[in-house]
């Protein structure tokens, strides 16, 4: 099952990485502000995967505790530390060369939950209930 | 007539948009964006040298959203009601190879005289303001007294100008 939770953190965080650049996209052509020199579109791919891929250690990690309660836990733990990480772009200092550090939130905190919700998208499709029993 | 002549000499400096007027603390730092004003200055000529500046409080930018919000609320420099900060120079002396600016400075309304020691370097046709100095914001009831934000604010200003 581990392989198939890798996998399914790799795609997933691929597919939140492409979500956030074309997000990026929209936001700075209608805000003016797409603060490409800070959230850069490698940085993003990087940060979308590697954070899926975490995401799939830890529900592999509960499953072997948990066994049947995995996906209630595992989902609501990942919505919760979605939802926690948004204080990250609120707190953030940037260079006092960047004219509108105020729409900066607003580019990076939907951002935060595309991995999440690129996981609970994709992941009937490589992990079954019946098979994180197994 | 000699003091017309002299007049004539005083060399007035315009500022380029090089300028950097920074603020720093324990915790809060920044930049003000918007500087302008008058700068007369003549090293021969101190007498007749005077400074007229301001800074637009709404440029204030910390590099944080949240907290330049805040920097521009009522409790911190009410930019609304107080839109400018402002130094209005009286007098201009030596200091060993420096010099001291001694005059007024305007913060949310509230004027009190104010020294800011700076040196003056030229360089080609044009020359630089440097200046370090610490601003108690208490005095000029900034923010609330204590708390997070240190009570001492420390204001860096570096002003290329030109030949006028």
């Amino acid at each position: 099952m581990l392989k198939k939770l890798l996998l399914l953190g790799v795609i997933s965080g691929a597919l939140a990485g492409i979500a956030s650049l074309i997000y990026q996209k929209v936001y700075a052509s209608s805000l003016g502000a797409g603060f490409t020199n800070i959230a850069k579109p490698v940085g993003i791919m990087l940060s979308s995967v590697i954070g899926c891929l975490i995401a799939a250690l830890g529900y592999w990690l509960l499953s072997k505790v948990l066994k049947g309660k995995t996906e209630i836990v595992f989902n609501l733990l990942f919505a919760i530390l979605s939802f926690v990480s948004i204080l990250g772009p609120f707190a953030a200092k940037l260079p006092l060369d960047i004219e509108t550090p105020e729409l900066f939130p607003g580019l990076t905190i939907p951002m935060h939950f595309f991995p999440a919700l690129a996981w609970f998208t994709l992941r009937p499709l490589f992990i079954t209930v019946n098979a994180e029993n197994k | 007539m000699a003091a017309v002549f002299a007049f004539s000499l005083i060399q007035g400096w315009k500022i380029t948009d090089k300028y950097n007027i920074s603020f720093s603390s324990n915790e809060a730092g920044g930049i003000f964006k918007t500087f302008k004003g008058n700068i007369v200055f003549d090293e021969q000529n101190l007498a007749t040298s005077n400074f007229d500046v301001t800074i637009d409080v709404a440029s204030i930018n910390t590099g944080n959203g949240l907290q330049n919000k805040h920097a521009k609320s009522d409790e911190w420099f009410d930019a609304v009601k107080y839109p400018v900060i402002r130094y209005t120079s009286k007098k201009i002396e030596k200091a060993g190879n420096a010099y001291q600016v001694t005059g007024d400075l305007e913060i949310r309304g509230i004027k009190k005289a104010f020294t800011i020691p700076f040196t003056f370097q030229h360089n080609g046709n044009g020359a630089t303001f440097n200046g370090t100095f610490n601003v108690n914001r208490n005095d000029f009831h900034i923010g609330k007294p204590g708390g997070d934000v240190s009570d001492m604010i420390k204001v860096t200003v570096a002003v290329p100008v030109v030949k006028q």
